[in-house]
């Protein structure tokens, strides 16, 4: 289901791309007895760096779930679910939170910019949480905002920042850290269509970048939101905790046609 | 990680203040309280720390602290002077009398009596006049502080002391006694004219001892003899303080206090603390989502909840020493003691008020599921 466009360079398709996820039979249920909710029931994915996969599919049909077990932040009931060749059921605890430090970037439907720090003392918690002192992150922090737009709004509090520019500090944040993954959880649900553009080109450019030592980003994106579906190399659909049979590329061919 | 776990302490500000000013009232409280009530018990064995010259205080074995003891006959005084290994052996007297002041108003005064040869016992600072005035009929010192009580009694003015003329010959420094009450010295032979007793006129016999023979010797001694009973100056002192502070109620009156504070303290800052880690769950799980270790999540709170600990503990012990020195100030009645002890005990109860707040925050932020940034 790779599309033509998502390898515009065409020495890289020479190289097979390097798996990012690979998920065998991932099932995830909540509570018990009558009440147990399977929100994922048999999963199999895998997905390549340097693209970017949009989960789409009806309200708790399973998205965020599958995205939080993929990311690491939710264990799977059973099935394996290799992030880089690494299985997270083989991981302690902390060493579950070390990886998702070096290797996740996370970009929520709700920001999840914490209030009282400025827009680049935001951006640079994740370098913080990898050990350096704020002195040092500042730097890559503020570079990191230039990136996105904001070079000017460094000092300003989220408070001080429309929702479309919070959103761009939180994809700065997630993206200051080069990380390997990024997950979008329904990044443009909070913004206007055009603001919604603006993230989704960013989220975009970051799938189609490369770091020094020439590997890709793989970048999932879960969205209800049919106006960015043209953004996507691979679109797969979801319905109650699995995937549905039928590809979904006609949605990307359908949406491309519509833009 | 710390200056961010400060940030968002300092974000809520309204939050912040009132863990603050929680913790700096019940470290106000706690070590207020404390300090009066350290201040009360020295005061009580004030009359006894103006005396350092006896060895031992003999008196009847039926006392119950400095201030309340069956006086001694006079034969006493002969007894205790031919037990061996006595230097010497003096009378000493302190007790009530009314005075009766020149304004034609009423005061209960602690009279004090000292030996009229060789002067034991006497006010450690004579400020004004002579002692060997007191040897006149009727001489007294008037204690400075007590003057104020005593519609300012000058040199040379008389007074009546239980309806006898008593004539003041100068001023001295003296501790007074446990509900302060105006302090005046004269000779324990003007003190019992002063104060027509009975039979029994001595309250006290300070004995000093012949180096040689040693202090435990002569104690023994005199305890073999039948209704005396010799204590040592520390000894006196702790049955003074075991008196205040058991038979008064006022131990426990302090102790429910300070208790109070305790409470309050816990209870408040616990609450609010644990209230503001609630409402930052989500930045907690948004920073657990993106990889912070337990251990710094542990470390932010504990570094929280050590900022408004310890702003809390300055304010709340800064307050009780402005108080301490307002005590010291001449002519106040306060009275408060704030010996480093306390500064470590006041120091140990706002440790423990934050400790709930933390203790039930870290439970909070460790149990956080971090899938929660998703909703
Ligand atoms: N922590 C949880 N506890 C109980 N049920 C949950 C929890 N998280 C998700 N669910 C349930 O799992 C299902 C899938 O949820 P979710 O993955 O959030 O769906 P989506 O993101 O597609 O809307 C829903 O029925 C939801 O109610
Ligand atoms: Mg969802």
């Amino acid at each position: 289901m790779i599309l033509p466009h998502a390898n515009p360079d065409p020495a890289s398709t020479v190289r097979l791309p390097e798996t990012a996820v690979s998920l065998r039979g991932v099932t995830k249920a909540f509570g018990s007895g009558n009440l147990t909710v399977h929100a994922l029931r048999g999963i199999d994915l895998d997905l390549a760096a340097g693209q970017l996969v949009m989960l789409v599919g009806p309200s708790g049909c399973g998205k965020t779930t599958l995205v939080s077990v993929i990311s690491g932040v939710l264990d799977a009931d059973a099935g394996q679910c290799k992030l880089f060749g690494v299985d997270w059921k083989s991981l302690s605890g902390e060493q579950k939170t070390a990886r998702r430090a070096e290797l996740v970037g996370f970009v929520f439907q709700s920001f999840n910019l914490l209030a009282p720090l400025s827009a680049w003392q935001n951006v640079a918690v994740p370098l913080i949480i990898r050990g350096m002192s704020q002195a040092q992150a500042k730097g890559p922090a503020c570079d990191a905002l230039a990136a996105v737009g904001l070079g000017d709004r460094t000092e300003a509090r989220p408070s001080q920042l429309s929702g479309g520019m919070q959103q761009r500090v939180a994809i700065a944040r997630a993206l200051v850290g080069k990380p390997r993954l990024l997950v979008c959880d329904e990044p443009t649900a909070a913004l206007d269509a055009k603001t919604g553009q603006t993230v989704m080109d960013l989220i975009l450019a970051a799938s189609k970048r490369v770091d020094d030592q020439g590997r890709g980003c793989c970048v999932i994106v879960v969205t209800h939101d049919n106006r960015i579906f043209h953004y996507a190399d691979r679109i797969e659909e979801m319905e109650d905790g699995r995937f549905k049979e039928a590809p979904a590329d006609f949605i990307i061919a359908e949406a491309r046609h519509h833009t | 990680m710390w200056r961010i776990a400060i940030a968002m302490l300092l974000g809520d500000k309204p939050k912040y203040l009132a863990l603050v000013c929680g913790l700096a009232f019940a470290v106000l409280l706690i070590s207020q309280q404390c300090a009066i009530f350290m201040g009360l018990l020295i005061r009580s064995t004030g009359p006894l720390q103006n005396v350092r010259q006896a060895d031992l205080w003999v008196t009847d074995p039926a006392i119950k602290w400095i201030s309340e003891t069956r006086n001694l006959a006079e034969s006493d005084l002969q007894r205790i002077r031919s037990v061996p290994g006595v230097l010497w052996a003096e009378p000493f007297f302190t007790g009530r009398a009314a005075a009766d002041l020149p304004s034609g108003a009423t005061r209960i005064v602690n009279l004090i009596g000292i030996d009229r040869t060789t002067m034991v016992g006497q006010p450690p600072l004579v400020t004004a006049g002579r002692l060997e005035d007191l040897r006149i009929e009727g001489g007294v010192l008037v204690e400075e502080s007590s003057r104020a009580k005593l519609d300012n009694v000058s040199i040379g003015d008389t007074l009546k002391l239980n309806d006898k003329r008593a004539v003041v010959v100068g001023y001295c420094q003296a501790k007074p006694g446990f509900d302060s009450p105006a302090v005046v010295y004269t000779t324990f032979a003007n003190a019992i004219t002063f104060q027509p007793l009975g039979r029994n006129t001595v309250p006290y016999i300070l004995v000093k001892v012949k180096p040689e023979v040693g202090v435990e010797a002569v104690r023994a001694s005199i305890n073999a003899l039948p209704g005396v009973k010799a204590l040592t100056w520390s000894e006196l002192n702790a049955i003074t303080i075991r008196f205040i502070l058991i038979e008064t109620g006022i131990g426990i009156n302090f102790f429910i206090t300070v208790l109070l504070g305790l409470v309050v303290g816990l209870a408040v800052s616990g609450a609010i603390f644990y209230q503001f880690t609630m409402e930052n769950a989500r930045a907690y799980a948004v920073l657990k989502a993106m990889g912070t270790k337990n251990w710094k999540l542990i470390g932010m709170v504990l570094i929280q909840a050590a900022w408004v600990g310890l702003i809390g503990y300055g304010i709340g012990v800064g307050l009780t020493g402005l108080f301490t020195l307002q005590s010291r100030r001449p002519g106040t009645e306060l009275a408060a003691l704030f010996p480093w002890q306390l500064l470590v005990g006041a120091f140990v109860g706002m440790i423990a008020c934050i400790s709930v707040g933390s203790f039930l925050s870290l439970q909070k932020v460790l149990r956080l599921e971090p899938g929660v940034v998703f909703k």
